[in-house]
């Protein structure tokens, strides 16, 4: 185990995470306003083939990640309009649509891309800084990264002010918290959550787009692996904040790294117990952390808008909030 | 209800259940295929021909027994999304079990079969446990069991519990008195359809007039009233759980005894994710397992020959069990809205 080792565990563990990383930021914006998505697996299925399926026609790898973060919004606004406006029970839904993204994501590419022998998928190139990318040892753990990887770190970063530091955070925590009082301070709970929730898709999308076109240059029939729920327990294990969900996605970019190369350095024990690492690591996880987490005390509860305002307005006999004026006026 | 309100959510059922049709068929075209026939060959071979029928009844058996888990758990509010992982736990532990053991059938089957439905409730039931003790989430610890169930397998059937030629990731024959024999003669329907007819009898009879099927449903409404009216709700999830896991391990010792006889790497494929949409069209009620889970063994075998014969991509039938799901969730909404407005509107 020499510095080269070193290097590209490191590396790896950046690479490895970018996926759970954006898949779990995406999710964790969706639960601080109270909406669960335990489909983001299925979407990033979808995002992983259309971004391969995008960049094989268009010649483009940005192309093809764009497609695949509007493919992960419909299939969002799928799971937002069934949660949100329906009221549906959060996780059935959720389950509909990862058979459905599985099915969707295999379907399509056995009609395309699958259908043809081969194809090239152009994949990002990494970037070179210069002089920091030929840094000794790093040069190749932090500055010879696609710029996804960047991004995604960025947007770790911009995500924590975004909840914590904007008044748009705060209202998006406050619906995940309290609704009937978001609400009837006049906040449209539902515009919001649905936000919130088409962000989350977007975010899988990219998730997917990244592991098929910038991590394995190609797509294969449920490549993601379950990394969706890995990317569900990444938020657990964050505390709702972008900033912790980053350490634990890095986490599991860690485990993945190590346990490929764990399974070359141990060739007398079979690979599958590494591969079992990370799965299991997550249980461990789970376990540990669980007792301290504060969740959204709004999570994955249908809200029924206006019924508080209203009994409260017709007991006050008032003129109601600007939304019920609006409302009325309409 | 009256006649008008119950004609209006009949319609919108149809119509939901009409749209989710031509949402499927959509999907053929987009294959390049002609849908009309696609359903005259999922249909006519499923339904039309003996052999298609049966394989059907075959493939049915263990969406039966694990369905039947999932309405447990889910009657309890507890998302047992790992049906896979502990048919594989459940199937590989009844064939470790009996290695090497030659026993008369009426011993070696019980044991093989007891030792599926152990393995599967002990997987089950550490996930429970996990979530009375820690409040971990058990869609998520189960899904991550599932994925470790799969790394098992495949080790398994490569390494300890290999065959003698070591040529496939396959296990020896089981011990010939723990088969399964075939029920109905010149098919592959063996005796695990009436295990699960069983199966689905005695779930149903606890669910409806046991104490512990009222403590189930209880859990599942409200747990914390459950608790508050005596109940030990942390209890009852392993318990909820660990029965759940051993009807999917059930599941899993009953295909390898009827159908496979050894066991066999990626032997059930998706066979628990479907036992949620087997329990979730069955609307949770037993008794209606078997119907769902043979219609979801015409879609298995239908797709399989549309697959064979007209070349549609196998895929879609996960894409048409996603529509199911959701279609159902939607039928399912609209009732509660109708059942919520009739009072109101006075109809």
């Amino acid at each position: 185990m020499d510095q080269i080792f070193f290097v590209g565990l490191f590396a790896g563990m950046f690479r490895l995470a970018m996926p759970i990383l954006y898949a779990a930021l995406g999710e964790t914006v969706a639960q601080r306003s109270g909406v669960l998505n335990v489909g983001i697996e299925g979407i990033m299925l979808v995002g992983a083939f259309l971004a391969v399926a995008g960049a094989v026609w268009t010649g483009s790898p940005l192309a093809g990640v764009g497609l695949a973060v509007l493919g992960g919004m419909a299939l969002a606004a799928i799971h937002a309009y069934l949660s949100i406006t329906l009221r549906i029970d959060q996780i059935l839904s959720g389950i509909g649509l990862i058979v459905l993204g599985l099915g969707l994501s295999g379907f399509g590419y056995r009609l395309t891309i699958g259908a043809q022998k081969a194809p090239q998928v152009p994949t990002m190139a990494k970037l070179d800084l210069g002089a920091l990318s030929r840094l000794d040892f790093f040069g190749p753990v932090f500055f010879n990264h696609p710029a996804l990887i960047y991004l995604g770190l960025l947007a770790a970063l911009l995500l924590w002010w975004f909840l914590y530091r904007t008044a748009w955070g705060l209202e998006i925590r406050a619906i995940g918290e309290h609704p009937a009082a978001a609400d009837s301070a006049g906040v449209d709970v539902a515009r919001i959550r649905y936000a919130a929730v088409l962000f989350g898709g977007a975010m899988a999308g990219l998730g997917g787009a990244y592991l098929s076109v910038v991590a394995l240059g190609g797509f294969v029939e449920d490549m993601v692996a379950g990394r969706g729920f890995i990317a569900i327990a990444c938020v657990v294990f964050g505390r709702w904040n972008p900033l912790g969900v980053l350490l634990a996605a890095l986490f599991f970019g860690m485990a993945d790294a190590a346990q490929i190369r764990l399974q070359a350095l141990n060739p007398d024990i079979p690979y599958q117990f590494f591969v079992m690492m990370p799965y299991a690591l997550a249980v461990l996880f789970l376990v540990f952390f669980a007792g301290r987490a504060q969740l959204p005390a709004a999570l994955a509860q249908p809200f029924f808008a206006g019924r508080a305002r209203r009994r409260r307005d017709e007991r006050a006999g008032g003129e109601g909030t600007r939304l019920q004026q609006k409302e009325r006026r309409s | 209800m009256s006649l008008r309100a119950a004609a209006g959510q009949a319609g919108g059922t149809l119509a939901l259940l009409v749209g989710a049709f031509l949402l499927c068929a959509l999907f053929v075209v987009a294959s390049g295929k002609d849908p009309v026939a696609a359903l005259t060959v999922l249909l006519g071979y499923t339904l039309g021909t003996a052999n298609g029928f049966l394989e059907v009844v075959v493939r049915s058996i263990p969406l039966m027994l694990a369905g039947l888990g999932v309405v447990i758990a889910f009657r309890a509010n507890t998302y047992n999304v790992g049906a896979d992982g502990q048919v594989i736990v459940g199937a590989i532990v009844a064939v470790a079990a009996t290695r090497g053991f030659e026993a008369p059938g009426w011993i070696a089957l019980p044991f093989f079969l007891g030792a599926a439905l152990a393995g599967g409730a002990a997987y089950g039931g550490i996930v429970g446990w996990l979530k009375a003790r820690y409040n971990a989430s058990e869609i998520i610890v189960t899904i991550m069991l599932n994925y470790i169930a799969v790394q098992l397998l495949a080790w398994v059937t490569r390494g300890p519990l290999q065959e003698q030629m070591h040529i496939f990731p396959r296990s020896d024959a089981i011990p010939g008195g723990a088969l399964l024999g075939i029920l109905i003669p010149g098919s592959r329907v063996h005796w695990g359809l009436v295990i699960a007819i069983a199966a689905t009898l005695v779930v149903y009879a606890v669910m409806r007039f046991s104490s512990f099927g009222f403590q189930v449903k209880a859990v599942g409404e409200n747990r914390a009233a459950a608790r508050y009216g005596g109940i030990d709700d942390r209890l009852m999830i392993v318990l909820v759980m660990a029965l759940s896991g051993g009807l999917a391990g059930l599941a899993g010792g009953v295909e390898i005894a009827g159908v496979f006889g050894r066991l066999e790497d990626n032997f059930a494929p998706g066979v628990g994710v479907t036992a949620i949409a087997v329990a979730l069209l069955a609307r949770l009620n037993p008794l209606m397992v078997p119907v769902t889970a043979l219609l979801f063994g015409v879609l298995a075998v239908g797709t399989g020959a549309i697959q064979r014969q007209l070349g549609i991509p196998f895929p879609l039938v996960w894409i048409i069990e996603g529509v199911v799901i959701l279609t159902f969730l939607l039928i399912g909404h609209l009732r509660a809205r109708r059942l919520a407005a009739a009072p109101e509107t006075g109809t």
